[in-house]
């Protein structure tokens, strides 16, 4: 087999055990790699019903088919496990040198069980694998630890993974981070912290075996080519911040907690403005030519030093959702994130419900007591103290606060209301629990019901359902009967990009055109070039299908109906007042249709469960066998 | 006819300008628009607006008034007076 080890390695922390598990190539030719690979790995490894912070859970890491290789943009991994947030499916994806170490030691995956009796940090040197203290390592932020770890070893080819404070608090945020980038959403960090496993690191010192070298480095070559070009211009010089005033304009920008979508300040905390004042440099993610993150740096004030990697969903989050204008506060709390080892979406959106709390008079200063602000703080939106001062107490669960808001909005606004019997449930911006993106869905029709079903919870990258709304393919203000094969469509493309993976940044750079016609022959391509098969044009599209599929039938397995997929109660009764999406909701009966018309759309039944016929087409029989209807 | 023309992304960058006014006939195309642009910042072209200096570079593209994506079909329309033109480039995915 080319391209592939063919071997999972399965850890074991509390006996520390390691076997390997060999896969058929059939195995491999259905689930491809990253997440769907990995959520592949979750179906056969995760006790069904167990409490995602109990040792029953598992975290599956799945390596790129492209990883090691020349192929650009390909040097991500996919990493799953039942989201502590979510209790379904929680799967990230992250570009790492961590996964080109992974390929080159010869493995297709890991899959950790169990949990440690003592904080521990697993250490793959090739084929052997070691378990190790990781109490000197306790209390580090990502950065120190992953220098901590490639000190020890005195090899800068040592690429690690690991949680922060976040993680190990299990705040259900927390992410996982390697090189500076994250796999960021579903609490995958606080699954690690529930192991007591600080780190994964890894040297890989082997080769990658692909079937046709010569082809496959010319195709790299070419796409190569095409990604220094107009394609791929606005990711190198602005990266995706530049949002900021494109949502704005169109009245999307989540704005104090989503009560509004235009932000009177936009300007001041705009991709543009970053550029112009706080812009460090660019860097790119491993075997990425395009190096789109922007890093900001503030050079001077309270919050001098400060040095994160601002992306727009980062950005809206921790800025106009909590109606702060200052950038360098909204700068100190991303890099606060990435220290701590907090997701900054769900961490933004989670402050900006407690502000929301603040404003209408339930939280008062004195719930927000802690060490630096010992009688509490005014966390009123716009307060950039507030919100960096939360990310801190989140990554800590400090004080009351601390510790409410690191559960999330879902739990957090239950426990509230249970409480102090409020309604705080009604602005707590979360679906199946995970927090919404940086795109309010009142006037984006298509978009909301990619994330109402969306198996992961409130996430734009999964579904792309935004896409025709936003580029006006569809009038984004009203339903139609077209919606449902529209999600179904931009969820599934998104599907191909994640499960390879590829960056989806790339998309322009095959043909020029980003369409399935334009990127599916061109994959196909690179896939046979790799591996030496055969793919065409419709083998590369069920890339997508299946990958949506596992995770679908997983969140089957864990209990899911049609009730779950839903919205946040805002979006559907509450309009905004000014803007151009004011006065737009999405009705029940609006959604109700949406659902109906998306779930036909995918071949399932009326409850949206998926019969065995469909699986059975997908090559995924045993899958039938235990939730098909 | 009075359009007031705004730029975000690369276009901003590319002009150093965040928004201007437009006078011009009526009957005025958003072709004729990007024409218009191409000649006045030529360092949009290659970019922002593609070499013909005819269309604009995908995935940028004219916002009308906030409320409606002008796709590469309508062109050759025209807006009206009192219009908003935002020029925009949507980034998605990663």
């Amino acid at each position: 087999m080319h391209g592939y080890s063919g071997k999972i390695l399965h850890i074991d922390l509390p006996t520390h055990k390691t076997w390997t598990e060999t896969k058929p190539e059939a195995w491999y030719k259905t689930y491809i790699g990253g997440v769907s690979m990995a959520s592949r790995l979750c179906w056969e490894n995760i006790e069904a019903g167990c409490d995602p912070l109990s040792p029953g859970n598992t975290i599956c890491i799945a390596g790129g088919l492209f990883a090691g290789t020349p192929v650009p943009v390909g040097g991500k991994y996919g990493m799953a496990s039942k989201s502590p947030l979510t209790e379904f499916i929680g799967d990230s994806l992250s570009g790492s040198w961590m996964a080109v170490s992974l390929k080159r030691a010869g493995w297709d995956g890991i899959v950790v069980h169990g949990s440690s009796d003592e904080w521990a940090r697993i250490f793959i040197d090739d084929d052997k694998v070691s378990i190790h203290d990781a109490s000197h390592l306790l209390g580090l932020t990502t950065t120190e630890t992953e220098e901590a770890i490639r000190d020890e070893y005195g090899d800068d080819q040592v690429r690690t993974a690991c949680i922060g404070p976040g993680g190990e608090n299990l705040v259900r945020v927390a992410n996982v981070s390697n090189d500076g980038r994250k796999a960021g959403r579903t609490g995958q960090g606080a699954v690690w912290g529930s192991k007591k496993l600080k780190a994964i690191s890894i040297r890989g010192t082997g080769g990658v075996n692909v079937a046709d070298p010569e082809t496959l480095l010319q195709l790299s070559y070419d796409i190569l080519q095409a990604a220094q070009g107009p394609h791929t211009q606005k990711y190198r010089i602005l990266g995706t911040s530049s949002n900021v005033l494109n949502m704005n304009k169109l009245g999307l920008l989540p704005t104090r907690n989503y009560q509004q979508g235009v932000f009177e300040h936009a300007e001041l905390v705009s991709g543009e403005y970053l550029h112009e004042h706080y812009k460090a440099k660019t860097i790119a993610c491993a075997q990425c030519p395009i190096a789109c993150e922007q890093v900001g740096h503030v050079k001077e004030g309270p919050y001098a030093g400060a040095m994160g990697h601002i992306e727009y969903e980062s950005l809206y989050a921790l800025s106009s959702n909590c109606g702060v204008s200052d950038m360098e506060a909204s700068i100190q709390a991303i890099t606060n994130c990435n220290e701590l080892g907090l997701d900054t979406m769900s961490t933004g959106v989670t402050i900006s419900w407690a502000m929301e709390c603040y404003q209408k008079g339930i939280f008062t200063k004195e719930d927000f007591k802690c060490e630096k602000y010992p009688e509490g703080f005014e966390a009123e939106f716009g307060n950039g103290e507030a919100m960096v001062t939360l990310t801190e107490m989140m990554a800590h669960r400090e004080g009351y606060m601390g510790n409410l808001l690191a559960e999330g909005t879902k739990r957090a606004s239950a426990k509230l209301d249970e409480e102090r019997g409020t309604e705080s449930h009604q602005w707590a911006m979360n679906i199946k629990g995970l927090e919404c993106p940086g795109y309010d869905a009142r006037t984006l029709k298509t978009f909301s019901v990619g994330l109402a079903a969306g198996v992961r919870g409130g996430c734009h990258n999964r579904s792309a359902a935004y896409d025709p709304d936003i580029k006006g393919w569809v009038d984004r203000f009203s339903v139609d009967e077209t919606r449902g094969e529209l999600a179904r469509s931009t969820e599934e493309y998104a599907a191909v990009y994640d499960t390879l993976p590829l960056c989806k940044f790339i998309r322009r750079c095959f043909t020029g055109k980003a369409d399935r016609e334009g990127a599916w022959p061109a994959i196909a391509k690179l896939i046979n070039a790799t591996t030496g098969w055969d793919f065409g044009y419709e083998e590369v599209d069920l890339i997508g299908e299946r990958a949506h599929t596992i995770k679908k039938a997983f969140n089957i397995r864990e209990g899911w109906t049609r009730e779950d997929d839903h919205l946040p109660w805002r979006w559907q009764h509450e309009p905004m007042k000014e803007g151009p999406s004011a006065g737009y909701v999405v009705t029940h009966e609006e959604l109700e249709y949406l659902k109906d018309i998306y779930y036909k759309a995918k071949g399932w039944t009326e409850e949206g469960l998926i019969p065995k016929e469909k699986l059975a087409e997908l090559g995924m029989e045993d899958v039938a066998e235990e939730i098909g209807v | 006819m009075r359009i007031q023309m705004e730029f975000l992304g690369l276009s901003r960058l590319a002009s150093g300008a965040k928004r201007i006014t437009l006078d011009l006939e009526t009957g005025t195309t958003f072709r004729d628009i990007v024409r218009l642009l191409a000649t006045r910042y030529p360092a949009m072209i290659g970019n922002v607006i593609q070499p013909d200096s005819e269309t604009l570079q995908p995935p940028n593209v004219f916002n009308l008034n906030a409320k409606r994506m002008i796709q590469a079909s309508q062109m050759d329309e025209s807006p009206s007076d009192g219009d908003r033109i935002i020029l925009m480039s949507i980034s998605a995915g990663g």
